[in-house]
Formats: C-alpha cells, sequence, structure tokens
C-alpha cells in the first residue's frame, strides 16, 4: 500500500488507507464509509488480495466502525470482480457474526444474506453452506444466534435437496439449544424459514418445531414463537391449522405471562382469515373474547384494536350476540389506552352489522365515546364519522351526531376542533344547503375568529369548500357578506383571516360579486397602519388577478399594488412588487 | 426562489443546512444583528414567546397556535439551543427567518446563547454528532455574541430573557454596554441575561451562581424610572406556560411544553395586538405522530 503514495492522484486514497489503521476513530468510521472508494483505486485483483484479508484482521475495532464496515461489505461484490468472486467478503462477515454487539451482528447477518443471494450455486456449496455449519457449531451463542438469522437464506439459496435437509437439521438443531437466545432467535425465524419450504416439509418438520418452541419454559421464546401463528396458519391448510395452530393458541390465550397474551391477541385475525367464519366461531371467538375481558389493560389494548378485523370476518349474528356485549363494556373501560384503541377501530364494524344493529348497538358506544375525557379518544372516533354516516343515514345522523358535534366544535382542545372541520364539507353535502346553513352556518363562521391560528386558516379552507358544494348564489348570501362584516376585527391577526377567507372564496363566487363586493374591501384593507395586513392585501390580490377582467386588473388593483410597493416597510414592498410581476405575466397573456 | 427562501423551507421540514450555507447564513445574519441596539426597539403587533430549547417541532405547534412568520410578527426572549434534540435545526430556523424578515422577528439572547453553557447542556455535542466537527457550533456561537439583549415595545413593555441588575437602573445604561461577547461571569450583561423575579424586598443572591433575584420593588421602581409599563421576560419553567407576578408589572412566558420532553408542562405564547392588548395562547407538546423521529418509544412496546 506504500507504493500508492508515489502517485499524486492515488494520494487521498493513500490517506484513506492509512485512515483505516487512525488512532481516531472519527477518522478510521470515515474512511469504512468510503470503502468502495479505495476499492475502485485499488482495483478488483488487489482488493481482493489485499484489502479483504486487512479488513479480516481488524474485528477488534469500535462497534461503531465494525457496524459500518459489515454494512459496506453487503454492497461490496462489485468491487471484488462480481458474484464468481463474492466468497471473497464471507470470512470478514463471518467474523462479524459473532461480535458482541447486537446491531453488528444483525447487519452482518443482513449483509451475508444480501451477497448469498447473488452467489453461483458452486460457491454457494463450496463456501456459504460450511459457513453456516461452523456458525452453527460456534462455541459461543452469539455466532449461533446470527446463524438462526442466516438458515432461512442459505435454505432458499440452496440448490441441492441433500443442502437443504442440512440447513433444516442445523435449524432443528439451533431451535432446541441450551441458551435461551438462541431458541429466541430460532423462534424469530420460524416465519422466514416456513416461507422458504415446501408444503409436505412445512407440516413434519417445521410445525413440530413451532410445537416445541411454544411449549418453552421462557415466556420471551413463546413470546416469539406466538408471532408466527398467523404467517403459519396462512401457509398451512385448514386443517392442518386446525390440528396444530389452533391449540396453540388457544392454550397461549390463557397464558399466564400477559406480554404473551399480548401477542397472541394481534394474532388471531389473521387466524380467523384463514379459518373462515364457522370455523372461527367455534374455535377462535371463545378465546378472543377472553382477551377482551383480559385483566391487564395492554391486552385489552391489543384485543380491542383488532375487534372490528375480527368481526368484519365473522357473520353479523355472532358479532352482535357475543362480540357487541363485549364492546359495550370496553367502552367505558378503566384505562384510555383501551377506550381509545376501541374508538380507532369501531366503527369499522358498522358495515359488518348493517344499519339496524349499529342503531341499536353501536351509536350508543359511539356517542359516549364522543364524550370521552380523553382528546385522544374523542379524536379517533370523529376521524372515522364518515364510515358511520354510510352505514346509518343522514336522518340519523342530523338527531343523533349533531348535538355531539355542535358540542366538540368548541371543543378545547383545538386538534379535536381541527378534525370536526374537516370532517364539515363532507357533513354538508349529505345535509343540504338548507339544513346545514341551519345547523353549522354560525359555527363556520365563528371558527373564523378562534384563537388557534390553524383552526382560523382550516375555517377559511373550509368556507370555500362549502361555497364549492352549494354554488355561487348560495355563497353569495351566507357566506360573503358574513364574512366581509369581520373585516374591521380590532386584531390585525383576524383582520388577516377575513383576508385570506376572501381570496379562498373569489373562485366559488360570480365575477360580480368578486368585483362589486369582495375587492373593494381588499383594497380598502391596503390602508390599514399594520405591515403584516398590507403585504397581506397584496398577495391576496395576486391570487385575485388571474380571476377578474384585465380592465379590473389595470385600473383597479395595479395601482393599489403600484402604492404598496412604495411603502415604507420592506416586506410590503416585496410581496407587493412580488405580485405586480405576476400581473405583468397575466395581463401579458 | 431564493436560497434563504429554500432554507428556510428545508429547515421547516426539520433536517439542517449543509455546513457551508450554514457559514454562509451566519455572516448575513451577522450583518443584520450588528445593526439592533442593546435595547432593540419593536413595534406592535407582536407575538411574545419564551425559551424553546431545542424542542424543534413544539416549536412547529407554537407557529400552528400563532400562526406562521412573517404573516405574525414574533419577538423571542432566548434560549433557542441546549435541552432538546434539535437545537440546531431550531436555531438556524430562526435566524434563517430573521435574516429573510428582518423587521418581521426580533431575536435576543438567553443564558444559552454561550460557548460555556452549550458545552455542557447539548448543543455543542449535537453539532458534533450531526455535523462530525464543531464548525457549525462556532459559526453558530460567534453569532450569539451580536443578540441583541432586550427589546423595548412601543416605549412600554420591557423585554429581557432573565431580568434586571443591581447595575442597571436605565435602559440607557443597558444601550452602552458592549455586548459583541461571550457572555461574562458577572456585571450587567450577566445579569440581564440570569436574574430571577422573587418575592423578596430588594436584592438578593441567585441560586444559579449567577445573576441576582430581585424583589417587587426593584421592578416597581426599573418599571417607574423608565416610564415602562410592564417587564416580559423568560428565563424559568412555569407549568401553566404564564406567571404574573408584583401586581402585574412583570410576567413569565415560558415557550417550552412538556420541557426537557418530562417536565409535563403547558407552554404559553403572549399575543399582543396594535393597541397592546394582552392575550396568552396555550399550547402541548406536539402529538406523537406529527414528530419526525420518536421521543419515546409508544406505551404498549416499552416492554417488548
Amino acid at each position: 500500500m506504500e507504493d500508492s503514495k508515489t502517485d499524486d492522484g492515488l494520494y487521498p486514497i493513500a490517506i484513506l488507507i492509512d485512515e483505516l489503521k487512525n488512532e481516531d476513530v472519527a477518522l478510521r468510521l470515515n474512511s469504512v464509509r468510503r470503502l468502495s472508494t479505495i476499492a475502485l483505486a485499488l482495483g478488483e485483483e488487489r482488493t481482493r488480495r489485499e484489502l479483504i484479508p486487512f479488513i479480516s484482521e481488524s474485528n477488534d475495532d469500535e462497534d461503531e466502525v465494525l457496524l459500518a464496515l459489515a454494512e459496506e461489505l453487503g454492497r461490496f461484490i462489485p468491487y471484488v470482480g462480481g458474484p464468481d468472486y463474492g466468497h471473497i467478503l464471507l470470512s470478514p462477515l463471518e467474523n462479524l457474526c459473532s461480535v458482541e454487539e447486537t446491531v453488528v451482528r444483525d447487519k452482518a447477518v443482513q449483509s451475508l444474506g444480501a451477497i448469498a443471494c447473488e452467489l453461483p450455486a458452486k460457491s454457494i456449496s463450496e463456501f456459504l453452506v460450511p459457513l453456516v455449519k461452523r456458525l452453527a457449531g460456534g462455541e459461543w451463542f452469539t455466532s449461533r444466534i446470527s446463524c438462526c438469522g442466516l438458515l432461512p437464506v442459505a435454505h432458499r439459496v440452496s440448490r441441492q435437496e441433500s443442502e437443504q435437509q442440512e440447513v433444516r437439521g442445523l435449524y432443528r438443531i439451533l431451535s432446541q439449544d441450551d441458551t435461551p437466545m438462541v431458541r429466541r432467535a430460532a423462534a424469530q425465524n420460524l416465519s422466514a424459514m416456513a416461507e422458504t419450504v415446501e408444503q409436505d416439509v412445512l407440516s413434519q418438520e417445521i410445525c413440530p418445531i413451532f410445537i416445541k418452541l411454544t411449549q418453552d419454559d421462557q415466556d420471551s421464546v413463546r413470546l416469539l414463537a406466538v408471532q408466527c401463528c398467523g404467517p403459519l396458519a396462512r401457509t398451512l391448510s385448514k386443517s392442518e391449522c386446525l390440528s396444530s395452530v389452533v391449540p396453540v393458541v388457544q392454550r397461549f390465550a390463557q397464558d399466564k405471562s400477559w406480554r404473551v397474551r399480548y401477542n397472541v391477541a394481534q394474532q388471531l385475525y389473521m387466524l380467523c382469515a384463514a379459518l373462515g367464519a364457522d370455523c372461527s366461531r367455534v374455535e377462535i371467538v371463545p378465546p378472543f373474547l377472553k382477551l377482551l375481558r383480559d385483566s391487564e389493560a395492554e391486552v385489552r389494548v391489543a384485543a380491542a384494536s383488532k375487534v372490528a378485523s375480527v368481526s368484519n370476518l365473522l357473520d353479523a349474528e355472532t358479532v352482535i350476540r357475543v362480540v357487541l356485549p363485549c364492546v359495550k363494556v370496553l367502552a367505558a373501560d378503566s384505562s384510555q389506552y383501551v377506550r381509545s384503541a376501541l374508538a380507532a377501530v369501531v366503527m369499522e364494524m358498522a358495515p359488518a352489522l348493517g344499519k339496524a344493529a349499529t342503531i341499536e348497538h353501536l351509536l350508543p358506544v359511539f356517542l359516549s365515546l364522543l364524550k370521552d375525557d380523553v382528546p385522544d379518544v374523542r379524536l379517533n372516533i370523529i376521524s372515522k364519522l364518515d364510515q358511520v354516516n354510510q352505514v346509518i343515514g343522514i336522518d340519523l345522523l342530523g338527531e343523533s351526531l349533531m348535538p355531539a358535534i355542535e358540542n366538540l366544535a368548541d371543543d378545547n382542545h383545538w386538534r379535536v376542533r381541527l378534525a370536526i372541520i374537516k370532517y364539515i364539507p363532507l357533513l354538508a353535502t349529505q345535509l343540504g344547503a338548507d339544513v346545514f346553513q341551519q345547523q353549522l352556518g354560525q359555527q363556520c363562521m365563528r371558527w373564523l375568529e378562534d384563537q388557534v391560528f390553524c383552526i382560523r386558516e382550516a375555517a377559511t379552507q373550509n368556507l370555500q369548500k362549502l361555497a364549492a358544494e352549494f354554488g355561487p348564489e348560495w355563497a353569495k348570501e351566507h357566506l360573503v357578506p358574513q364574512v366581509l362584516a369581520m373585516v374591521n376585527n380590532s386584531h390585525y391577526l383576524y383582520r388577516m383571516t377575513i383576508l385570506t377567507a376572501v381570496a379562498a372564496l373569489a373562485p366559488a363566487v360570480s365575477h360580480e360579486v368578486l368585483c362589486n363586493s369582495m375587492l373593494p374591501v381588499v383594497i380598502s384593507c391596503a390602508k390599514d397602519k399594520v405591515p403584516n395586513i398590507k403585504f397581506t392585501v397584496a398577495k391576496m390580490l395576486e391570487r385575485l388577478v388571474p380571476l377578474v377582467d384585465a380592465a379590473v386588473a389595470e385600473h383597479t388593483i395595479k395601482p393599489c399594488l403600484m402604492e404598496l410597493a412604495d411603502d415604507s416597510d420592506a416586506d410590503v414592498q416585496f410581496f407587493a412588487q412580488h405580485a405586480l410581476q405576476s400581473c405583468e405575466v397575466v395581463t401579458a397573456a | 426562489m431564493s436560497d434563504l427562501d429554500r432554507w428556510i423551507e428545508q429547515l421547516k421540514r426539520c433536517e439542517p443546512l449543509a455546513e457551508k450555507n450554514v457559514k454562509v447564513l451566519c455572516e448575513k445574519a451577522l450583518e443584520v444583528l450588528v445593526e439592533e441596539s442593546n435595547v432593540q426597539r419593536v413595534d406592535a403587533p407582536v407575538t411574545i414567546c419564551g425559551d424553546i430549547h431545542g424542542q424543534f417541532f413544539d416549536l412547529m405547534e407554537l407557529f400552528k397556535v400563532g400562526g406562521e412568520c412573517p404573516q405574525t410578527n414574533y419577538l423571542f426572549m432566548g434560549d433557542f439551543v441546549d435541552r432538546g434534540f434539535y437545537s440546531v435545526e431550531t436555531f438556524l430556523l430562526l435566524l434563517a427567518l430573521k435574516v429573510r424578515y428582518p423587521d418581521r422577528i426580533t431575536l435576543i439572547r438567553g443564558n444559552h446563547e454561550s460557548r460555556q453553557i452549550t458545552q455542557v447542556y447539548g448543543f455543542y455535542d449535537e453539532c458534533l454528532r450531526k455535523y462530525g466537527s464543531v464548525n457549525v457550533w462556532r459559526y453558530c456561537t460567534d453569532i450569539f455574541d451580536y443578540l441583541s439583549l432586550s427589546a423595548l415595545i412601543d416605549n412600554r413593555i420591557f423585554c429581557v430573557h432573565g431580568g434586571l441588575s443591581p447595575a442597571v437602573s436605565t435602559l440607557d445604561q443597558i444601550r452602552t454596554i458592549d455586548r459583541k461577547q461571550e457572555v461574562p461571569h458577572d456585571g450587567a450583561m450577566c445579569d440581564l441575561l440570569w436574574s430571577d423575579p422573587e418575592d423578596i424586598e430588594g436584592w438578593g443572591l441567585s441560586p444559579r451562581g449567577a445573576g441576582y433575584l430581585f424583589g417587587g420593588d426593584i421592578c416597581t421602581n426599573f418599571n417607574h424610572t423608565n416610564k415602562i409599563e410592564l417587564i416580559c421576560r423568560a428565563h424559568q419553567l412555569v407549568t401553566e406556560g404564564y406567571k404574573w407576578m408584583f401586581n402585574d408589572q412583570l410576567v413569565t412566558v415560558w415557550s417550552a411544553p412538556n420541557y426537557c420532553y418530562r417536565c409535563g408542562n403547558v407552554a404559553a405564547i403572549l399575543e399582543l395586538d396594535e393597541h397592546l392588548n394582552k392575550s396568552f395562547k396555550v399550547f402541548e407538546a406536539a402529538p406523537q405522530d406529527v414528530r419526525g423521529v420518536p421521543a419515546k418509544k409508544a406505551a404498549p412496546d416499552y416492554f417488548l
């Protein structure tokens, strides 16, 4: 490596190489990050002969450097001469697979997986499979953990049946390892393993391993095994699923560790999907109901968040008879997280129940959650209101939900108010102009004077949508006069909101209203004494120019902007000039 | 779109600027700040904000409640950096806004805008972590020396980060300080950035080791001498976001909700309209889902 210094062009590279050995960890890290540059400069041959062996020796470094190294090597095949030489990279990564630090090992396994996918068949048998065997036989548990992560890839890329058998043999051995950490890694990779094997191997070899892991005496192993229930159920046939997965799930639902129960709660709906409604009713619903009533709040959160997806896989009658009573109890749960989880999904039960049952059973639940003390719960309900509209229809919505909505429109929490405003246009469509105006018209105006800026902003956008929905004549009567009347507010931020609202309404009103009622108001604000209002006028006029006749732009808007462009305030000048420029573009076109 | 407008957009997404752009930004900021007085004149309407402490997403929350700059005028009373995860983005955004809209936003110096303090409370480490060198820290701390020490709104409301100093009885005395230096360990400049009001008579020793405690009589005298009606300051966590003292002659405004991501306090800003009518806007920390990186893991995950 010394001789590369003689060439001036290679000098930076020589520095990088030197820095690989530097005492300062930041410099070594920097150098490792640019390993591919070094390799390019050295050429493929010298990279294989010098760089990679050098790197293989240097796994005594800081974890940070090793992590970077593990990541870089995963992308290194092009620099050593392509897939035929890819096996060169296995050795340094193998070393990294046995270090103490988990993130380094995980990255090394990930990189090995990426390289394995590119290796030719010959290298797989000659190098990869022996590597996997060495890791599996490693004395220290870290290499055996890494091996578990590598086995699914090794199985997938192996071409020969005998090799695949060997790989599965290793997996079986590791799944019974003495060290719980290794068994945990085996459980973690069970789903990946299941995906790479044939159907008959799955039921004959993988299922027994699964069953065994689910009976592990460590709850951390069972915890990970339970996560395979869903994926396994999807791949196994229904009868195998019934015989091997379902009993496990039923047992897990009563596991003494609540973490296991928490995990099984998240898996149940996947089983329902695999088993179908009839089978699920008998086998899955009883444990599910048990989890909905679990003594641990976290478990109830997990179960509650799946209540709609499970219900939608069942028949309406079962849902009404057994699930709904639990839902009613959960709506009054003592934990806000349970109520919040329920609120986020309970709306989605409406389609499965149908109109009558929704009105009878779900509506009271919605209404009680809408009045919940915790803003998150209310928010979760509001953001799904459209789903219940579709089922119960607008008449009933008007009667039952409107009082709640009027209440929430003045909610203390501004995000709740925001959620309600966003829901207003949809509500408007369904209520029709008259009912809407009567029930919510004034509220829409009040939001323009909200304490919080982004509510005022949302209120202006809301007006624009309402005008588009109900048409120019309606807007002329119900929006324009009310908005213009507020322009004399004594607080500059509220005057600014009104200017924004005027510009938002402009595209939706007739030319006559725009030029005769709205434009004069905007122009008059150019005389405001607060600079912020003046430059807002300039910005809003810029938006109005494309909407008015050339004559109006020329004789009304432009003189106003010219005057603002001479203002003493720099920002007023800037925005007025900007508006004038786009004026030119529009009138020229 | 100018570079500056682009940088502001970038910083609003919480993406730090490249080191070379920070250098350019700081050079431009110096030109603006060097012109400002130690008692910077500010016209109402303006919205007054207290400590931010690198809580970038809570600053975004502040703008959602108070309005965006330049539409709303702002006065930030220091302590932009340290403690939070995003001191770099927070300070650079405020500085970029200052350069782009010098008449719409005023920044004054807090006790954390100092080389010594930032090396202990996070800003130095954050710069080193995000840029791999301390250059950005150096550019920023050099700019700190140029930040004004206080502001005077319509000659009636005096704004300062900490409080009063026994060495200062008139605003003119503040105007004569040579502020272009690291915050000293004592003296008028130090006290303005470090002192706290306290229910005592006269002056007291500060438990902070810098600045003084000052009582209501000191405040009354100062306000009377300088013909002002209110001192507005930050510097101390108040759980309700703002706190009146001394018969409404002084108010503390605190703008870092859930301070250090754990104190559970609400924050406030003080909106002054063009007639100096006051209205406090109280706000909470940004919810988890609008933060870029979760500050802590969501509740049900912590045990897995």
